[in-house]
């Protein structure tokens, strides 16, 4: 209850904050214009079909906590809010979606090198082992058919490929109830031999990886396969051209990874923060003052570079993935589209972000939660406000109401 | 005159790790091989000596066009064994057109992958041999021996584009801008495993990371008792499993600039504690003893669960025992960690080189350019082993990949479509230097990785050693150049 009042202190307060940033009721005189729907094309997102689901390799039954099947309460939603709701839209606007509406928005940063907390999921639910995928599977639809032959779908690609292709990094608490810092999770097989193998942390259950679990923020792979077509590939054959190689990702997100499938990673630091020795103890204070602590009092990672090439390079963290045959009881992956476009009322007014928060209930990452409510209120990111105010249609949203404190 | 090289896999008693003609193939083609005979005058007798002992110790020679008319010029090619017996055949034919068209006698000898470095360091001292030698990796050490390439490339590029990244990061020597040979096709490495048995341990789609390897393959061999058979001895199967290994741990070998980054971080000995592990939980004490192809041999006996390697592999299956190849899958290479994604060095990156004292060098020049316009069939003349490093002679790669006639299913190939993407060069992130290809040749990282497997060092000691000794050979070349 006490975090509940924090937080809807917090979102007041940036609320309030908004108008300072840019985002102003019309000026005086100005007409309040009515709704946009032009503006708000983009429909919120909602569960897949089961047929969507069997068609793209992945047996629905297998997905463990299901949006619209289990977790209408409980993390990510806290007091009274739910994750999902039952609407009839949703099929409207996509055949290919079951009338479940997500709400439960979790944010996260684009591992792309620029650390932007803009990324916007819908954790749909879990993958606990490689049974969820189909390895046969056939339908007819008029003269076309549908199949799955041994994982492999007609355009030759198996779901597990794709899984494989895109990870989504989970960093787990590691200051157990006791005060003690775990060093290595509880899996002996991921678990870095650089830092002792007790005390660990959970990773048993899908329940580790829920956002009260978590110490930081989730990050997104876009490094090996961009969201946004920003991986960098480079495929002439010329080095001239290409001077670093040629980087063809061969799978695109939104057009491969059709169901948002990720494989998690989980990354861990190695050195307890409170005593992280001689090496780690000034690579963790340099990130600290960059990124800011996680609520394990180690760094936030915002980019690949910091986690491999400064952390895990010195032997100050590891990284690694569950078993996909499920003996370790935890998320292998989850189905988590991203929302293509954010903007233009895929954020729909009830949808709430779901973000690591501090103690007092304050967002960890308060830049995430300033797009989230832009987003939510305005259609577009904050920097994108002052462009749409340019065009003569100032205050898209002013007739909508004030539920920014939603 | 030696012949264990070409016997081996021409088809014996024992499992045979080499694919055959007696499966797909009905006629052998002919000509017949014979014996070569090196006739220049200027080959000195010791030298003679000297080269024909290191050839007789490695394999028979070939001697085409038959009856090839007097007074035509002689081109010599040594070329390693493939692993496809109808690729080799092909290959002999092809080079006996091409003699008759261009008025050349063409010579062929063949060695086994493991002898081709003491061949051509023999010839190197001998300062004679063959005009063209053709490896299996990127033969960067003799880069002071060969012509530069560049022009083979350009020749080639009117017709298949500019070079290729694999080639160019392959064959370009960085310090002095020269390409020592040239590439026309490799062989891409994914994993093959076995259905059915990872199936039972819940992976029915192979291991997908390096983690699921290690505890996939610690259940399979406690509950089944079949261990997992990644190859971790000094061949070239040894040496590419582990690089690769290294690489996909980030533990680099050398970064970008050639300077040793092993045991500069921490990922080196996490990767030496990685493979101790995996062999302790999941291994099999003939692991440590395999010759060359003991991972094919151990595969083809269901003797182990999965392993890396070329599909060549898939391919003898497929010819031997249609019912153990269906149970055989592929898949991409496993996912690196930290940060690497998926990846796996190349099995073979077939790289010709022209030597300097080649006294035939423009009809060797002319034969490597006119090969890359029969890349397509020898794509299919090695069952599809081969994979162009000029993808516009092979457009339909993934075409041919998805409806595999040998394949059961016939999409079991497609598995490959992407390794272009995930398959970079031997020295990565730098290119094939010299000092990373003697790193890689005299098998420093699996004599590092064994002496840990044997208990002889600790991860850490044999890290610290094996990075010491990349050191002094980065120091040699670096004065040498």
């Amino acid at each position: 209850m006490m975090e509940n009042r924090h937080t809807r202190l917090w979102l007041g307060v940036l609320t309030l904050a908004l108008p300072l940033l840019g985002f102003g009721a019309p000026a005086a005189g100005q007409e309040r214009p009515v709704f946009d729907a032009e503006r708000n094309f983009n429909p919120p997102p909602c569960d897949y079909s089961d047929t969507f689901y069997r068609d793209n390799g992945v047996e629905p039954t297998q997905v463990t906590g299901r949006f619209g099947d289990a977790r209408r309460t409980g993390p990510p939603a806290s007091g009274n809010q739910v994750n999902w709701v039952t609407d009839q839209s949703c099929s409207l606007n996509d055949p290919q979606r079951r009338n479940v509406r997500i709400l439960a928005t979790t944010g996260g940063f684009s591992d792309d090198g620029t650390a932007t907390p803009a990324d916007f999921i819908s954790i749909l639910g879990f993958l606990t082992s490689a049974r969820a995928f189909e390895p046969n599977y056939t339908r007819q639809v008029g003269q076309q058919t549908i199949s799955i032959k041994q994982g492999t779908n007609p355009r030759g690609i198996a779901t597990l490929r794709v899984l494989a292709n895109f990870e989504a990094y989970a960093a787990l608490k590691q200051r157990l109830p006791d005060g003690s810092f775990a060093a290595n999770p509880c899996a002996a097989h991921m678990a870095t031999p650089l830092a002792p193998a007790t005390p660990c942390f959970a990773v048993n259950s899908v329940d580790t990886v829920f956002t009260p679990n978590l110490r930081q923020d989730w990050r997104f792979d876009t490094n090996h396969n961009a969201i946004d077509g920003s991986d960098g590939n480079c495929i002439n054959t010329d080095p001239a051209l290409c001077p670093g190689g040629i980087n063809n990702s061969p799978f695109g997100y939104f057009c491969d990874d059709l169901l948002g499938i990720w494989l998690i990673d989980y990354f861990w630091f190695t050195a307890d923060p409170a005593n992280p020795g001689s090496v780690c103890g000034p690579i963790y204070r340099s990130l600290i003052r960059k990124n800011g602590a996680s609520l394990d009092g180690t760094p936030i990672i915002k980019t690949a570079d910091e986690l491999q090439n400064l952390i895990e390079a010195n032997g100050c963290g590891a990284e690694g993935k569950l078993s996909v045959d499920g003996s370790d009881g935890g998320a292998v992956g989850f189905i988590c589209p991203a929302i293509p476009d954010p903007r233009n009322g895929a954020i729909a007014k009830d949808a709430f972000l779901d973000q690591v928060r501090l103690p007092d209930g304050s967002p960890q990452n308060r830049q995430l939660t300033v797009n989230f409510l832009s987003l939510q209120r305005f259609g577009v990111f904050p920097f994108e406000k002052g462009e749409r105010d340019g065009d003569g249609n100032q205050g898209d949203d002013g007739g909508q109401g004030d539920d920014g404190d939603k | 005159m030696g012949t264990k090289g070409m016997t081996a896999g021409r088809g014996t008693t024992e499992i045979n790790d080499r694919v055959g003609t007696a499966g797909w193939s009905p006629k052998r083609q002919e000509p017949r091989p014979e014996m070569s005979r090196f006739q220049g005058d200027r080959l000195a007798r010791r030298k003679l000596i000297k080269l024909a002992a290191s050839v007789a110790a490695t394999g028979p020679l070939l001697l085409l066009p038959r009856g090839a008319p007097a007074g035509t010029r002689t081109l010599r090619i040594a070329k390693w064994t493939h692993f496809v017996f109808e690729f080799d055949e092909w290959f002999t034919n092809y080079a006996a057109d091409w003699g008759l068209r261009n008025a050349t006698r063409v010579v062929i000898d063949s060695f086994p992958v493991e002898k081709i470095a003491a061949v051509a360091a023999a010839q190197i001292r001998a300062d004679d041999g063959h005009d063209i030698f053709m490896f299996p990796w990127p033969p960067a050490q003799y880069y002071q021996h060969t012509i530069d390439h560049t022009e083979i490339y350009r020749a080639v590029a009117g017709k298949y584009g500019s070079i290729p990244q694999l080639a160019y990061r392959s064959t370009l020597h960085p310090r002095n801008g020269k390409h020592f040979a040239f590439a026309d096709f490799w062989l891409p490495c994914p994993l093959h495993f076995f259905q059915d048995q990872w199936l039972k341990v819940g992976m029915p789609f192979g291991p997908l990371t390096y983690d699921s390897l290690r505890s996939g393959g610690k259940t399979l061999r406690e509950k089944h008792g079949i261990p997992s058979g990644l190859a971790f001895t000094a061949t070239l199967e040894g040496n590419v499993t582990l690089h690769t290994l290294l690489y996909a741990f980030r533990a680099w070998v050398l970064g970008a600039n050639g300077s040793v980054l092993f045991n500069g971080n921490a990922f080196a000995v996490e990767a030496l504690k990685y493979i101790r592990a995996l062999y302790q939980e999941s291994g099999t004490p003939a692991q440590l003893g395999w010759e060359p192809r003991g991972n094919v041999r151990a595969m083809l006996a269901r003797r182990t669960s999965c392993t890396a390697n070329a599909i060549s592999l898939l391919r003898v299956a497929e010819k031997q025992d249609t019912g153990l190849a269906g149970r055989i899958w592929l898949q991409p290479p496993l996912i690196g960690t930290n940060g690497m994604g998926i990846t796996a060095l190349p099995h073979i990156t077939n790289c010709s080189a022209i030597w300097r004292f080649a006294r035939n060098q423009d009809a060797a020049r002319q034969f490597l350019a006119d090969l890359v316009d029969s890349s397509r069939l020898g794509y299919e003349k090695s069952l599809g082993c081969n994979f162009p490093i000029y993808p516009k002679t092979v457009p339909d790669l993934v075409v041919r990949l998805s409806n595999d006639s040998h394949a059961d299913p016939p999409g079991k190939y497609l598995e490959l479509k992407d390794s272009l993407h995930w398959t970079p060069n031997l020295g990565v992130p730098g290119f094939a230097t010299p000092e990373y290809m003697e790193i890689f040749n005299t098998s420093l990282v699996p004599r590092m990785v064994q002496s840990v497997l044997k208990g002889e060092r600790s991860p850490q000691d044999a890290a610290a050693v094996g990075a010491a000794e990349m050191q002094r050979i980065v120091a040699k070349w670096q004065q040498q150049t």
